[in-house]
Protein backbone atom coordinates (compact mmCIF):
# COMPACT_ATOMS: atom_id res chain seq x y z
CA UNK A 1 0.00 0.00 0.00
CA UNK A 2 1.60 3.49 -0.73
CA UNK A 3 0.27 6.47 0.36
CA UNK A 4 0.96 8.63 -3.24
CA UNK A 5 -2.62 8.43 -4.51
CA UNK A 6 -4.45 11.25 -2.78
CA UNK A 7 -7.91 9.91 -2.09
CA UNK A 8 -8.15 8.88 1.30
CA UNK A 9 -8.75 4.96 1.64
CA UNK A 10 -12.52 4.36 2.20
CA UNK A 11 -12.75 3.28 5.47
CA UNK A 12 -15.54 -0.37 5.67
CA UNK A 13 -18.99 1.02 6.36
CA UNK A 14 -20.93 0.07 9.57
CA UNK A 15 -24.22 -1.11 9.24
CA UNK A 16 -26.60 1.00 11.39
CA UNK A 17 -28.86 -1.05 14.19
CA UNK A 18 -31.84 -2.12 12.55
CA UNK A 19 -35.14 -1.08 13.83
CA UNK A 20 -37.60 -3.67 15.70
CA UNK A 21 -39.84 -4.93 13.60
CA UNK A 22 -43.08 -3.04 14.66
CA UNK A 23 -45.80 -6.39 14.39
CA UNK A 24 -44.63 -6.97 17.97
CA UNK A 25 -46.60 -4.31 19.35
CA UNK A 26 -50.37 -5.38 19.80
CA UNK A 27 -48.48 -8.13 21.84
CA UNK A 28 -46.68 -5.84 24.12
CA UNK A 29 -49.89 -3.68 24.89
CA UNK A 30 -51.18 -6.82 25.30
CA UNK A 31 -48.33 -7.86 28.37
CA UNK A 32 -48.64 -4.41 29.55
CA UNK A 33 -51.87 -3.96 30.04
CA UNK A 34 -53.67 -7.26 31.08
CA UNK A 35 -52.80 -7.24 34.69
CA UNK A 36 -54.49 -3.52 34.88
CA UNK A 37 -57.71 -5.56 33.46
CA UNK A 38 -57.77 -8.39 35.55
CA UNK A 39 -56.81 -5.97 38.46
CA UNK A 40 -59.67 -3.64 37.86
CA UNK A 41 -62.11 -6.69 37.50
CA UNK A 42 -61.40 -7.59 40.75
CA UNK A 43 -61.64 -4.36 42.04
CA UNK A 44 -65.22 -3.86 40.49
CA UNK A 45 -66.74 -7.34 41.76
CA UNK A 46 -64.85 -7.60 45.29
CA UNK A 47 -66.43 -3.72 45.42
CA UNK A 48 -69.51 -4.77 44.23
CA UNK A 49 -71.77 -5.33 47.45
CA UNK A 50 -69.71 -3.62 49.78
CA UNK A 51 -71.95 -2.64 52.78
CA UNK A 52 -69.16 -0.83 54.02
CA UNK A 53 -69.71 3.47 54.10
CA UNK A 54 -66.21 4.03 54.15
CA UNK A 55 -65.44 1.45 50.72
CA UNK A 56 -67.98 2.34 48.19
CA UNK A 57 -68.27 -0.19 45.36
CA UNK A 58 -66.23 0.53 41.94
CA UNK A 59 -69.17 1.55 40.31
CA UNK A 60 -70.33 4.26 42.51
CA UNK A 61 -66.46 5.86 42.47
CA UNK A 62 -66.46 5.56 38.64
CA UNK A 63 -70.36 7.24 38.76
CA UNK A 64 -69.59 10.23 40.52
CA UNK A 65 -66.25 10.28 39.09
CA UNK A 66 -68.09 10.58 35.24
CA UNK A 67 -70.67 13.08 36.90
CA UNK A 68 -68.20 15.55 38.64
CA UNK A 69 -65.94 15.33 35.38
CA UNK A 70 -69.43 16.15 33.26
CA UNK A 71 -70.87 18.94 35.60
CA UNK A 72 -67.27 20.78 35.67
CA UNK A 73 -66.62 20.46 39.86
CA UNK A 74 -63.54 18.05 39.66
CA UNK A 75 -62.19 19.13 36.38
CA UNK A 76 -61.96 22.64 37.34
CA UNK A 77 -60.02 21.39 40.62
CA UNK A 78 -57.86 19.19 38.30
CA UNK A 79 -57.24 22.03 36.05
CA UNK A 80 -56.32 24.15 39.10
CA UNK A 81 -53.90 21.06 40.43
CA UNK A 82 -52.49 20.60 37.19
CA UNK A 83 -51.46 24.41 36.67
CA UNK A 84 -49.77 24.60 39.92
CA UNK A 85 -47.78 21.02 39.23
CA UNK A 86 -46.71 22.46 35.65
CA UNK A 87 -45.84 25.51 36.79
CA UNK A 88 -44.08 24.10 39.89
CA UNK A 89 -42.13 21.66 38.17
CA UNK A 90 -40.99 24.36 35.15
CA UNK A 91 -39.78 26.42 38.13
CA UNK A 92 -37.83 24.00 39.58
CA UNK A 93 -36.81 22.57 36.78
CA UNK A 94 -34.77 25.88 35.98
CA UNK A 95 -33.80 26.48 39.24
CA UNK A 96 -32.15 22.76 39.80
CA UNK A 97 -30.88 22.46 36.29
CA UNK A 98 -29.54 26.12 36.29
CA UNK A 99 -28.17 25.78 40.17
CA UNK A 100 -26.80 22.08 39.23
CA UNK A 101 -24.24 23.49 36.21
CA UNK A 102 -23.04 25.77 38.03
CA UNK A 103 -22.32 23.81 41.54
CA UNK A 104 -21.29 20.91 39.52
CA UNK A 105 -18.70 22.88 37.25
CA UNK A 106 -17.29 25.55 40.52
CA UNK A 107 -15.94 23.69 42.89
CA UNK A 108 -15.60 25.87 44.97
CA UNK A 109 -19.06 26.84 45.18
CA UNK A 110 -20.56 23.62 45.55
CA UNK A 111 -18.19 23.24 48.98
CA UNK A 112 -19.92 26.48 50.26
CA UNK A 113 -23.37 25.39 49.41
CA UNK A 114 -22.86 21.42 49.79
CA UNK A 115 -24.05 21.56 53.58
CA UNK A 116 -27.04 23.76 53.16
CA UNK A 117 -28.42 21.84 49.95
CA UNK A 118 -28.26 18.67 51.52
CA UNK A 119 -29.86 20.27 54.97
CA UNK A 120 -32.39 21.25 52.83
CA UNK A 121 -33.37 17.95 50.79
CA UNK A 122 -33.68 16.21 54.23
CA UNK A 123 -36.42 18.43 55.29
CA UNK A 124 -39.84 16.14 54.33
CA UNK A 125 -41.35 18.42 51.67
CA UNK A 126 -44.59 18.02 53.09
CA UNK A 127 -44.16 19.29 56.31
CA UNK A 128 -43.19 22.37 54.70
CA UNK A 129 -46.47 23.04 53.49
CA UNK A 130 -47.98 24.40 56.20
CA UNK A 131 -45.19 26.63 57.16
CA UNK A 132 -45.05 28.14 53.36
CA UNK A 133 -48.40 29.13 53.29
CA UNK A 134 -49.22 30.21 56.51
CA UNK A 135 -45.67 32.79 55.70
CA UNK A 136 -46.86 33.76 52.23
CA UNK A 137 -50.68 33.14 52.19
CA UNK A 138 -53.51 31.23 50.13
CA UNK A 139 -52.70 31.78 46.71
CA UNK A 140 -51.59 29.54 43.68
CA UNK A 141 -48.33 31.72 44.03
CA UNK A 142 -47.31 30.19 47.50
CA UNK A 143 -48.95 26.63 46.26
CA UNK A 144 -46.46 26.73 43.15
CA UNK A 145 -43.70 27.96 44.94
CA UNK A 146 -44.02 24.71 46.96
CA UNK A 147 -44.18 22.41 44.68
CA UNK A 148 -40.96 24.06 42.82
CA UNK A 149 -39.05 23.54 46.09
CA UNK A 150 -39.98 20.31 46.57
CA UNK A 151 -38.94 18.96 43.01
CA UNK A 152 -35.94 21.31 42.98
CA UNK A 153 -33.72 19.14 45.36
CA UNK A 154 -33.72 15.66 42.91
CA UNK A 155 -33.40 17.76 39.99
CA UNK A 156 -30.65 19.57 41.73
CA UNK A 157 -28.65 16.70 43.21
CA UNK A 158 -28.69 14.58 39.67
CA UNK A 159 -27.88 17.64 37.75
CA UNK A 160 -24.72 17.94 40.20
CA UNK A 161 -23.96 14.17 39.53
CA UNK A 162 -24.26 14.61 35.55
CA UNK A 163 -22.06 17.21 35.33
CA UNK A 164 -19.39 15.71 38.12
CA UNK A 165 -19.53 12.59 35.56
CA UNK A 166 -19.14 14.49 32.42
CA UNK A 167 -16.49 12.37 30.84
CA UNK A 168 -13.20 14.26 31.57
CA UNK A 169 -11.74 13.01 27.73
CA UNK A 170 -14.39 15.22 26.46
CA UNK A 171 -13.47 18.05 29.12
CA UNK A 172 -9.87 18.14 27.99
CA UNK A 173 -11.33 18.24 24.23
CA UNK A 174 -13.36 21.13 25.25
CA UNK A 175 -9.93 22.97 26.60
CA UNK A 176 -7.56 22.18 24.35
CA UNK A 177 -10.21 23.70 21.74
CA UNK A 178 -10.43 26.34 23.76
CA UNK A 179 -14.70 26.38 23.84
CA UNK A 180 -15.71 29.40 25.15
CA UNK A 181 -17.94 28.81 28.80
CA UNK A 182 -21.10 29.62 27.11
CA UNK A 183 -20.89 27.16 24.77
CA UNK A 184 -19.19 24.55 26.82
CA UNK A 185 -22.22 24.66 29.33
CA UNK A 186 -24.98 24.61 26.42
CA UNK A 187 -23.40 21.93 23.77
CA UNK A 188 -20.85 20.03 26.31
CA UNK A 189 -22.23 20.14 30.05
CA UNK A 190 -25.82 19.67 29.35
CA UNK A 191 -26.09 17.18 26.89
CA UNK A 192 -23.49 15.50 28.61
CA UNK A 193 -25.69 15.57 32.13
CA UNK A 194 -28.73 14.99 30.39
CA UNK A 195 -29.59 11.66 31.18
CA UNK A 196 -28.67 12.03 34.40
CA UNK A 197 -31.03 15.45 34.58
CA UNK A 198 -34.00 13.51 33.31
CA UNK A 199 -33.78 10.85 36.14
CA UNK A 200 -33.77 13.87 38.90
CA UNK A 201 -36.85 15.04 36.90
CA UNK A 202 -38.55 11.29 36.91
CA UNK A 203 -38.01 11.38 40.50
CA UNK A 204 -39.40 15.23 40.88
CA UNK A 205 -42.75 13.96 39.15
CA UNK A 206 -44.39 12.10 42.08
CA UNK A 207 -43.28 14.43 44.52
CA UNK A 208 -44.32 17.15 42.92
CA UNK A 209 -48.07 15.24 42.25
CA UNK A 210 -48.10 14.81 46.53
CA UNK A 211 -46.93 18.31 47.42
CA UNK A 212 -50.03 19.50 44.63
CA UNK A 213 -52.39 17.39 46.85
CA UNK A 214 -50.87 18.41 50.03
CA UNK A 215 -50.66 22.25 49.38
CA UNK A 216 -54.45 22.17 48.80
CA UNK A 217 -55.67 20.38 51.87
CA UNK A 218 -54.62 23.20 53.54
CA UNK A 219 -56.47 26.44 53.19
CA UNK A 220 -57.76 26.15 49.95
CA UNK A 221 -60.90 26.05 48.38
CA UNK A 222 -59.47 24.47 44.81
CA UNK A 223 -57.85 21.85 43.15
CA UNK A 224 -57.70 18.14 43.60
CA UNK A 225 -56.73 18.15 46.70
CA UNK A 226 -59.78 20.61 48.19
CA UNK A 227 -61.89 18.17 46.53
CA UNK A 228 -60.71 14.81 47.99
CA UNK A 229 -60.60 16.67 51.90
CA UNK A 230 -63.86 18.76 51.27
CA UNK A 231 -65.92 15.44 50.26
CA UNK A 232 -64.60 13.38 52.67
CA UNK A 233 -65.23 15.81 55.45
CA UNK A 234 -68.89 16.32 54.18
CA UNK A 235 -69.01 12.08 54.08
CA UNK A 236 -69.20 11.98 50.17
CA UNK A 237 -66.83 8.47 50.18
CA UNK A 238 -67.42 7.63 46.68
CA UNK A 239 -66.22 11.07 45.72
CA UNK A 240 -63.21 11.10 48.17
CA UNK A 241 -62.15 7.73 46.27
CA UNK A 242 -63.20 9.56 42.87
CA UNK A 243 -60.77 12.27 43.57
CA UNK A 244 -57.70 10.25 44.61
CA UNK A 245 -58.38 7.69 41.49
CA UNK A 246 -58.55 10.38 39.24
CA UNK A 247 -54.76 11.95 41.23
CA UNK A 248 -53.41 8.31 40.65
CA UNK A 249 -54.47 8.23 36.76
CA UNK A 250 -52.70 11.70 36.44
CA UNK A 251 -49.56 10.54 37.88
CA UNK A 252 -49.49 7.77 35.59
CA UNK A 253 -50.49 9.82 32.54
CA UNK A 254 -47.64 12.12 33.03
CA UNK A 255 -45.12 9.79 33.73
CA UNK A 256 -45.86 7.78 30.25
CA UNK A 257 -46.29 11.31 28.60
CA UNK A 258 -42.71 11.98 30.80
CA UNK A 259 -41.08 8.37 29.47
CA UNK A 260 -42.33 9.55 25.71
CA UNK A 261 -40.24 13.03 25.97
CA UNK A 262 -37.24 11.09 27.90
CA UNK A 263 -36.92 8.72 24.61
CA UNK A 264 -36.66 11.70 22.09
CA UNK A 265 -34.88 13.65 23.99
CA UNK A 266 -32.06 11.32 24.79
CA UNK A 267 -32.49 9.53 21.49
CA UNK A 268 -28.86 9.32 21.05
CA UNK A 269 -28.17 8.21 25.09
CA UNK A 270 -30.46 4.77 24.36
CA UNK A 271 -29.50 4.14 20.80
CA UNK A 272 -25.43 4.40 21.55
CA UNK A 273 -26.24 1.65 24.44
CA UNK A 274 -24.27 4.41 26.93
CA UNK A 275 -26.85 3.51 29.78
CA UNK B 1 20.45 7.90 6.95
CA UNK B 2 21.58 10.19 9.42
CA UNK B 3 21.86 10.37 13.27
CA UNK B 4 22.09 13.03 15.78
CA UNK B 5 22.91 13.69 19.19
CA UNK B 6 20.60 14.92 21.54
CA UNK B 7 19.94 18.64 20.52
CA UNK B 8 20.94 21.07 23.13
CA UNK B 9 20.84 23.90 20.33
CA UNK B 10 19.14 24.63 16.99
CA UNK B 11 21.36 24.86 14.63
CA UNK B 12 18.10 25.72 11.71
CA UNK B 13 18.08 28.99 10.10
CA UNK B 14 14.53 28.52 9.81
CA UNK B 15 12.49 29.80 12.33
CA UNK B 16 11.05 26.41 14.65
CA UNK B 17 7.59 26.33 14.99
CA UNK B 18 7.29 24.81 18.46
CA UNK B 19 10.89 24.84 20.70
CA UNK B 20 10.40 23.14 24.15
CA UNK B 21 13.58 24.34 26.94
CA UNK B 22 14.36 22.64 29.75
CA UNK B 23 10.79 21.60 30.47
CA UNK B 24 10.26 19.64 34.08
CA UNK B 25 7.27 18.51 35.02
CA UNK B 26 6.17 16.72 38.55
CA UNK B 27 3.23 15.83 40.44
CA UNK B 28 3.13 16.35 44.25
CA UNK B 29 5.40 18.63 46.50
CA UNK B 30 8.51 18.41 48.70
CA UNK B 31 9.28 14.73 50.00
CA UNK B 32 6.22 13.80 48.04
CA UNK B 33 7.49 15.33 45.06
CA UNK B 34 6.95 12.50 42.15
CA UNK B 35 8.96 13.73 39.24
CA UNK B 36 8.06 12.28 35.60
CA UNK B 37 10.19 14.67 33.44
CA UNK B 38 13.12 16.34 33.83
CA UNK B 39 14.69 19.17 31.59
CA UNK B 40 13.36 17.61 28.15
CA UNK B 41 14.13 19.65 24.76
CA UNK B 42 12.60 19.31 21.87
CA UNK B 43 12.89 21.35 18.65
CA UNK B 44 9.68 21.19 16.22
CA UNK B 45 10.33 22.11 12.61
CA UNK B 46 7.40 23.40 10.10
CA UNK B 47 5.82 20.56 7.99
CA UNK B 48 8.06 17.77 10.45
CA UNK B 49 6.55 14.62 11.87
CA UNK B 50 7.99 14.29 14.96
CA UNK B 51 7.37 10.68 16.95
CA UNK B 52 7.91 10.67 20.13
CA UNK B 53 8.68 7.11 21.09
CA UNK B 54 9.28 5.33 24.96
CA UNK B 55 8.07 2.85 27.13
CA UNK B 56 4.36 2.81 28.72
CA UNK B 57 4.15 4.64 32.19
CA UNK B 58 7.17 6.59 30.97
CA UNK B 59 5.25 10.23 31.12
CA UNK B 60 4.26 10.54 27.14
CA UNK B 61 0.51 11.32 28.15
CA UNK B 62 2.32 14.30 30.97
CA UNK B 63 4.50 15.45 28.10
CA UNK B 64 1.63 15.64 25.56
CA UNK B 65 -0.62 17.34 27.80
CA UNK B 66 2.00 20.26 28.85
CA UNK B 67 2.72 20.53 25.37
CA UNK B 68 -0.79 20.92 24.74
CA UNK B 69 -1.48 23.41 27.43
CA UNK B 70 -3.65 21.39 29.59
CA UNK B 71 -1.11 21.05 32.31
CA UNK B 72 1.38 23.67 33.28
CA UNK B 73 5.41 22.69 33.49
CA UNK B 74 7.08 23.01 36.71
CA UNK B 75 9.41 24.72 34.71
CA UNK B 76 11.14 24.88 31.74
CA UNK B 77 9.22 26.87 28.71
CA UNK B 78 7.31 25.87 25.81
CA UNK B 79 7.15 28.28 22.43
CA UNK B 80 4.74 28.16 19.95
CA UNK B 81 5.94 30.39 16.81
CA UNK B 82 7.97 32.22 18.70
CA UNK B 83 5.73 33.50 21.97
CA UNK B 84 5.84 30.96 24.79
CA UNK B 85 2.61 29.36 25.55
CA UNK B 86 0.25 29.42 29.16
CA UNK B 87 -2.31 27.41 28.36
CA UNK B 88 -4.38 26.09 25.27
CA UNK B 89 -3.31 27.30 22.08
CA UNK B 90 -4.62 28.24 19.11
CA UNK B 91 -1.66 26.68 16.42
CA UNK B 92 -2.68 23.45 18.62
CA UNK B 93 -4.73 20.78 17.87
CA UNK B 94 -5.02 17.14 19.70
CA UNK B 95 -6.26 13.86 18.19
CA UNK B 96 -7.31 12.07 21.83
CA UNK B 97 -5.94 8.03 22.25
CA UNK B 98 -9.49 7.03 22.91
CA UNK B 99 -12.29 8.61 20.15
CA UNK B 100 -14.94 6.90 22.07
CA UNK B 101 -14.35 9.35 24.48
CA UNK B 102 -13.48 12.38 22.77
CA UNK B 103 -16.04 12.57 20.14
CA UNK B 104 -19.31 13.65 21.50
CA UNK B 105 -22.48 10.96 21.17
CA UNK B 106 -24.79 13.73 20.98
CA UNK B 107 -23.62 15.30 18.62
CA UNK B 108 -23.65 14.13 14.48
CA UNK B 109 -19.69 14.05 12.84
CA UNK B 110 -20.57 17.20 11.15
CA UNK B 111 -21.42 18.42 14.33
CA UNK B 112 -18.58 17.48 15.84
CA UNK B 113 -15.91 18.42 13.49
CA UNK B 114 -17.83 22.01 13.02
CA UNK B 115 -18.00 22.81 17.19
CA UNK B 116 -15.11 23.92 17.51
CA UNK B 117 -15.26 26.20 14.86
CA UNK B 118 -18.38 27.40 15.89
CA UNK B 119 -16.61 28.31 19.19
CA UNK B 120 -14.08 30.53 17.23
CA UNK B 121 -17.41 32.69 16.34
CA UNK B 122 -17.50 30.84 12.20
CA UNK B 123 -21.01 30.74 10.72
CA UNK B 124 -23.06 27.62 10.89
CA UNK B 125 -22.81 27.12 6.87
CA UNK B 126 -19.00 27.94 6.32
CA UNK B 127 -17.89 25.66 9.60
CA UNK B 128 -20.24 23.11 8.00
CA UNK B 129 -18.48 23.45 4.99
CA UNK B 130 -15.35 23.14 6.29
CA UNK B 131 -16.81 20.46 8.49
CA UNK B 132 -17.93 17.91 5.59
CA UNK B 133 -14.84 19.07 3.38
CA UNK B 134 -12.68 17.50 5.96
CA UNK B 135 -14.55 14.70 6.52
CA UNK B 136 -14.15 13.81 2.87
CA UNK B 137 -10.62 14.49 3.71
CA UNK B 138 -10.33 11.94 5.80
CA UNK B 139 -12.64 9.22 3.94
CA UNK B 140 -15.81 9.70 4.77
CA UNK B 141 -17.17 12.08 2.52
CA UNK B 142 -21.17 11.66 2.99
CA UNK B 143 -21.04 10.78 6.27
CA UNK B 144 -21.70 14.14 7.83
CA UNK B 145 -25.12 13.12 8.87
CA UNK B 146 -24.33 9.97 11.09
CA UNK B 147 -23.71 9.77 14.70
CA UNK B 148 -20.25 8.45 16.17
CA UNK B 149 -21.94 5.33 17.95
CA UNK B 150 -23.15 4.46 13.82
CA UNK B 151 -19.20 4.35 13.21
CA UNK B 152 -16.67 1.76 13.47
CA UNK B 153 -13.72 2.70 15.65
CA UNK B 154 -11.29 3.32 13.00
CA UNK B 155 -14.03 5.75 11.57
CA UNK B 156 -14.66 7.56 14.63
CA UNK B 157 -10.44 8.10 14.91
CA UNK B 158 -10.89 9.64 11.23
CA UNK B 159 -13.68 11.85 12.71
CA UNK B 160 -11.35 13.13 15.51
CA UNK B 161 -8.71 13.56 12.62
CA UNK B 162 -10.95 15.78 10.26
CA UNK B 163 -12.06 17.84 13.98
CA UNK B 164 -8.37 18.68 14.54
CA UNK B 165 -7.57 19.18 11.30
CA UNK B 166 -10.61 21.59 10.35
CA UNK B 167 -9.58 23.93 13.69
CA UNK B 168 -6.82 24.18 11.10
CA UNK B 169 -3.99 24.82 14.15
CA UNK B 170 -0.19 25.02 12.97
CA UNK B 171 0.30 21.23 15.15
CA UNK B 172 -2.04 18.62 15.33
CA UNK B 173 -0.34 16.68 18.48
CA UNK B 174 -1.44 12.51 18.37
CA UNK B 175 -1.48 10.90 21.72
CA UNK B 176 -1.31 7.47 21.09
CA UNK B 177 -4.36 7.36 18.41
CA UNK B 178 -4.53 4.63 17.04
CA UNK B 179 -3.71 2.39 19.78
CA UNK B 180 -7.28 1.14 19.97
CA UNK B 181 -7.99 0.39 16.58
CA UNK B 182 -7.47 -3.09 15.35
CA UNK B 183 -3.72 -4.05 12.91
CA UNK B 184 -5.23 -3.71 9.42
CA UNK B 185 -7.11 -0.26 10.43
CA UNK B 186 -4.03 0.98 12.60
CA UNK B 187 -2.27 0.69 8.96
CA UNK B 188 -4.56 2.58 6.86
CA UNK B 189 -5.10 4.96 9.93
CA UNK B 190 -1.14 5.57 9.77
CA UNK B 191 -1.38 5.68 5.69
CA UNK B 192 -4.13 8.29 6.02
CA UNK B 193 -2.02 10.32 8.47
CA UNK B 194 0.84 10.19 6.43
CA UNK B 195 -0.86 10.98 3.00
CA UNK B 196 -2.55 13.86 4.53
CA UNK B 197 0.34 15.57 5.81
CA UNK B 198 2.44 15.58 2.79
CA UNK B 199 -1.00 17.02 0.96
CA UNK B 200 -1.99 19.98 3.37
CA UNK B 201 1.68 19.93 4.65
CA UNK B 202 0.52 20.19 8.66
CA UNK B 203 3.03 19.73 11.48
CA UNK B 204 2.53 16.14 13.70
CA UNK B 205 3.89 15.32 17.01
CA UNK B 206 2.62 12.00 17.65
CA UNK B 207 3.34 10.05 20.75
CA UNK B 208 4.08 6.57 20.75
CA UNK B 209 4.98 3.01 22.55
CA UNK B 210 5.15 1.50 19.26
CA UNK B 211 8.54 1.88 17.93
CA UNK B 212 7.80 0.41 14.08
CA UNK B 213 4.90 3.16 14.31
CA UNK B 214 7.36 5.92 15.63
CA UNK B 215 9.76 5.35 12.70
CA UNK B 216 7.33 4.77 9.65
CA UNK B 217 5.64 7.62 10.54
CA UNK B 218 8.21 10.10 11.35
CA UNK B 219 10.90 12.61 9.77
CA UNK B 220 12.63 12.09 13.52
CA UNK B 221 11.74 10.09 16.34
CA UNK B 222 12.35 11.52 19.65
CA UNK B 223 13.26 8.78 22.28
CA UNK B 224 12.36 9.75 25.83
CA UNK B 225 13.05 7.11 28.75
CA UNK B 226 14.25 7.37 32.42
CA UNK B 227 12.99 8.24 35.49
CA UNK B 228 11.96 10.67 35.39
CA UNK B 229 12.05 11.15 31.68
CA UNK B 230 13.75 13.36 29.03
CA UNK B 231 15.18 12.60 25.93
CA UNK B 232 18.08 9.79 25.48
CA UNK B 233 18.28 9.97 21.41
CA UNK B 234 16.89 11.44 17.95
CA UNK B 235 16.95 9.78 14.68
CA UNK B 236 16.58 11.48 11.98
CA UNK B 237 15.12 9.25 9.07
CA UNK B 238 15.15 9.95 5.59
CA UNK B 239 12.55 7.17 4.09
CA UNK B 240 11.16 9.62 1.80
CA UNK B 241 7.54 10.82 1.06
CA UNK B 242 6.50 7.51 -0.61
CA UNK B 243 6.33 5.02 2.62
CA UNK B 244 5.43 1.64 2.39
CA UNK B 245 3.77 -0.83 5.47
CA UNK B 246 5.87 -3.60 3.85
CA UNK B 247 8.76 -2.32 2.01
CA UNK B 248 9.86 0.78 4.21
CA UNK B 249 9.78 -1.57 7.11
CA UNK B 250 11.76 -4.32 5.43
CA UNK B 251 14.53 -1.46 4.93
CA UNK B 252 17.72 -2.78 6.25
CA UNK B 253 17.75 0.78 7.97
CA UNK B 254 14.50 0.73 9.32
CA UNK B 255 15.77 -2.74 11.27
CA UNK B 256 19.01 -0.31 12.06
CA UNK B 257 17.06 2.09 13.78
CA UNK B 258 14.76 -0.33 14.99
CA UNK B 259 17.99 -2.09 16.56
CA UNK B 260 19.00 1.24 17.61
CA UNK B 261 15.87 2.64 20.11
CA UNK B 262 15.67 -0.96 21.24
CA UNK B 263 18.81 -1.13 22.94
CA UNK B 264 18.01 2.79 24.16
CA UNK B 265 14.88 1.58 25.82
CA UNK B 266 16.85 -1.25 27.08
CA UNK B 267 19.38 0.30 28.89
CA UNK B 268 17.31 1.31 31.53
Amino acid sequence: MTNSTLKAPAPAAVQPPARKPSNGSGKKLLTSTWLIVVVVAIWWFASANSTNFFIPSLQEILESLVRDLGNGVILGGALYSLTNLFVGLAIAAVLGIGGGLLFGELHWLRRIFDPIIHFFRSVPQAALVPMIIGVFGMGQGPKMGTIAFACMWPILLNTIDGVLGVEPTIRKFSKVYRIPRMLHFRRVVLPAALPQIMAGVRVALPIGITVMVVSEMFASIEGLGFFILNSSATFKVPETWAGALLVGVIGYLISILFVFVEKRVLRWYHASGAQ
Amino acid sequence: MTTQTPTTEATQTAPLLMKVRGMSMSYGEGAQENKIIENLDLDVEFGQFISIVGPSGVGKTTLLRCLSGLLRPKAGTIEVSGTQISGPHPDLAVVFQDYSRSLMPWMTTRENVAFPLQGKGMGKTERNNLADENLAAVGLAGQGDKFPWEMSGGMQQRVAIARALAYNAKVLLMDEPFASVDAQTRFDLEDLVLDLQHKLGVTILLVTHDIDEALYLADKVVVIAEKPATVVDEIITDFGDTRDQLATKADPRFAEARARILVRLRKD
